[in-house]
């Protein structure tokens, strides 16, 4: 029996205990519901957790433990010189899992048949190989008779293990369905246990993207420590040049990336910030409902456009604009791409970002501050200035972090606007380029994940993690300092 | 009760301060006040009272222009100050703010220290040239708030960390910082426990010898208190206005003494 039918299953089965559950309680009741602890409705849904819960639990750890069990009894049936070490194992196993979904499928479509004793036997003339690739599975030899043999028996365990499963489950789901009949009385607190089960489906919600968090640094980590053992670590944070090669004399000095992040991350900044607060101050306090009503949904286009597109917009419009109008008259050099490209067009992508949030800030800043504000005589750039934005300041800054880490990350547009070259400049109209421009160059292409210059990719996405880390952190300690609490 | 019968005799004689004539105000196509004519005396506490929704509130808010912040809102009629119009094009309705200062009902301190809530309308109108001459400013505003005692250990504190009658206080010396002419009170005491609002009363009577007080109120027991003159709203229409003592013990209108004895409302 397939997963996808034994969800389908006990699915019916929770319907079903959920009808006759809430019937139970509702014949106990004797009409009178105000003698049943919960509505009717709770017992009901009661009985479908109790049919639910435990089936699913024994179908994930049966999911979990068959193939591990199945693994290594094969992989003990198989001969010594396929199993010398893990590696040579772990690609037999391969083998032996892809010829035995390959069984399945010639079977299937009748190239390959099943006698009596259940061992395959080829339909037409030829090798199993060709049998296989009539059915559309391709292999990439012939199939050793040892292979064939633990794939057959790699079947067989697989199918005796599904029985077993679907007896398993569905007799978890039959025990629970019949507990919940049984505990169906007046007295049981059928509301209170599926608020219960609501709060722990709640918090498993939570915890999966906590760990998928710590996931994600964990396996950063792993490769990070790989780097540092074939790179020293002095020279990465210290170096001041970057120029990887192949020929393994590679300089992967990690400041003028560091360098070109900050540097454009700051234009982008001193673009947005500005901007994007007035824009938010205009809507949320001067604008009329009408204005705002237009001038708010245009603002939050920019939003919607994908950041490639601003990035041809920095190649072919504001790159050339800036080269012909300020750097070449200036005598700040003839680079179509530069930091200043990448940061203006970084900063207007920002723009309706801030001011989405910082209007919606400024608006729940409560009516009275502005009245009593008002009411002494202030005009509305006083209050806006001296009590409106310091009690919107803590929401103002995280708009402003979330900005700014967006900044950070931002690839396409640095890419297509400010070049891919390493370097360390204080002049805003030189091509330079930022970390996450490198890690995406140092992953792309043929890599060889043993070498330093791929595996520096993670410690440059660690950097940029801890970077990113240490930002909130300021942040969470400037809103604490400074922020004026209103209520 | 031999002084009060003087204070009220010299009423009288005391000249208008804000005087309102024919005013009438339309929140969009609702008709909410409906051709008010009131004389506001000097070092007077005037009460307006009324059921729910009969204007009182919006009367009030005309009298510094406050209204001027909702868009819908229109007044018309003549209101002056001294004898200046107020809703006349060259009046600046915030200039106007700074010499009728308001007091809401629910305490809104700013979120910031005792000290800064007070100092904000002489900081904005420019009222103190030097720290020292701030410093006087915060510390007599706080006086004459009642307040002084309780707070000048603790000035740097959050103006939200007070309970809510110190709030209304602290609200109250703010708005007396800008030294203005007028002070209006929209349910000042409204939010406020039996004991705060003693206290606010209490003060409001001795602001008398300053300002010209407006006060809003539900509480009859608090106009027949506090109040001089009583002004009484009912559907948008002022009904009575006169002495506090003889509009709360013999009112010329019926609709007035079914509102006093609890018979509409």
């Amino acid at each position: 029996m397939t997963v996808f039918l034994l969800l389908c299953l006990m699915l019916v089965l929770a319907v079903a205990a959920f009808v006759v559950c809430r019937a139970r309680a509702l014949a106990l009741s004797g009409g009178k519901i105000g003698v049943l602890h919960s509505l009717p409705g709770y017992y009901g849904w009661h009985g479908a957790i109790m049919v639910l819960l435990p089936g699913l639990a024994v179908l994930l750890v049966w999911l979990v433990v068959q193939p591990m069990v199945i693994e290594s009894r094969i992989s003990a049936t198989l001969p010594a010189e396929l199993t010398a070490d893990d590696s040579a194992r772990a690609l037999a196993m391969a083998d032996v899992r892809r010829l035995a979904a390959g069984l399945d499928v010639a079977i299937a479509a009748g190239s390959v048949t099943v006698d009596a004793s259940g061992t395959p036997q080829i339909a037409g003339s030829g090798t199993m190989r060709e049998a296989l690739a009539e059915a559309g599975v391709a292999l990439a030899e012939d199939v050793s008779p040892q292979i064939l043999t633990a794939a057959q028996a790699y079947r067989g365990l697989s199918a005796t293990g599904a029985a077993w499963r679907a007896l398993a489950v569905l007799a978890a789901a039959l025990a629970g369905f019949a507990l919940a009949v049984r505990m169906t009385e007046p007295e049981l607190r059928a509301r209170n246990r599926v608020e219960g089960v609501v709060e722990g489906l709640l918090m498993a919600a939570s915890t999966i993207a906590i760990l998928t968090t710590v996931g994600i640094v964990w396996s950063m980590l792993s490769e990070t420590f790989n780097f540092f053992s074939m790179y020293p670590a002095a020279d990465f944070f210290f170096g001041l040049t970057w120029s990887p090669n192949f020929r393994g004399d590679s300089e992967l000095g990690f400041i003028p990336l560091l360098w070109g992040t900050l540097y454009i991350s700051l234009i982008s900044m001193l673009v947005a910030v500005p901007i994007g607060l007035f824009a938010a101050i205009y809507l949320a306090e001067y604008a009329s409902p009408a204005v705002r009503g237009w001038v708010k949904p245009l603002i939050e286009v920019i939003a919607g456009i994908p950041t490639v597109v601003f990035g041809l917009f920095a190649l072919v419009t504001v790159g050339p604009l800036l080269r012909d109008y300020f750097a070449e008259p200036l005598g700040l050099g003839n680079s179509g791409s530069s930091v200043m490209t990448a940061g203006i067009v970084i900063g207007i992508l920002n723009i309706p970002f801030i001011s989405s949030l910082a209007d919606d800030i400024i608006n729940a800043v409560p009516q009275a501050l502005r009245d009593g504000s008002y009411g002494l005589g202030a005009t509305k750039s006083e209050t806006v200035r001296q009590v409106i934005i310091p009690a919107a300041l803590p929401g103002i800054v995280g708009a402003v972090l979330l900005a700014a880490s967006r900044a950070i990350g931002e690839t396409m547009i640095v890419s297509m606007g400010a070049g891919a070259a390493a370097k360390l400049d204080l002049n805003p109209f030189e091509a330079m380029t930022t970390m996450t421009v490198k890690i995406v160059g140092q992953l792309t292409g043929d890599t060889d994940f043993a070498s330093p210059e791929t595996l520096v990719a993670f410690a440059l996405g660690m950097t940029l993690f801890v970077i990113t880390l240490g930002l909130n952190i300021l942040a969470l300690y400037v809103v604490r300092k400074y922020r004026e609490q209103y209520e | 009760m031999d002084d009060m019968r003087i204070v009220e005799r010299t009423v009288n004689t005391k000249a208008s301060k804000i005087s309102a004539k024919g005013v009438q105000v339309h929140y969009g196509a609702t008709h909410a006040l409906k051709d008010v004519d009131v004389e506001i005396l000097e070092n007077t506490v005037t009460a307006f009272i009324g059921p729910s929704g009969c204007g009182k509130s919006t009367f009030l808010r005309c009298l510094n222009r406050m209204n001027d912040t909702i868009p819908s809102c229109r007044v018309d009629g003549s209101i002056t100050l001294d004898g200046e119009n107020i809703y006349d094009p060259r009046v600046d309705p915030v200039r106007l703010r700074a010499r009728v200062g308001m007091v809401f009902q629910k305490p809104n301190p700013f979120p910031k220290s005792i000290y800064d809530n007070v100092a904000y309308g002489p900081k904005i109108h420019g009222l103190a040239r030097t720290k020292a001459e701030l410093d006087e400013i915060v510390e007599t505003s706080l006086r004459k708030a009642a307040l002084w005692n309780e707070a000048k250990d603790r000035l740097a504190s959050p103006g939200t960390g007070l309970s809510g009658g110190q709030q209304q206080r602290l609200c109250i010396a703010r708005a007396i910082a800008t030294s203005p002419e007028v002070l209006l009170m929209d349910e000042p005491c409204s939010a406020l426990d039996p004991i705060a609002t003693a206290q606010v009363e209490e003060l409001i009577d001795e602001l008398r010898a300053s300002f010209s007080v407006v006060i809003v109120t539900h509480s009859m027991q608090q106009a027949a208190r506090v109040s001089q003159k009583t002004a009484f709203f009912h559907l948008g229409n002022l009904v009575e206005y006169g002495e506090t003592g003889q509009v709360f013990t013999t009112p010329q209108d019926p609709r007035t003494e079914a509102y006093i004895t609890g018979r509409i409302g």
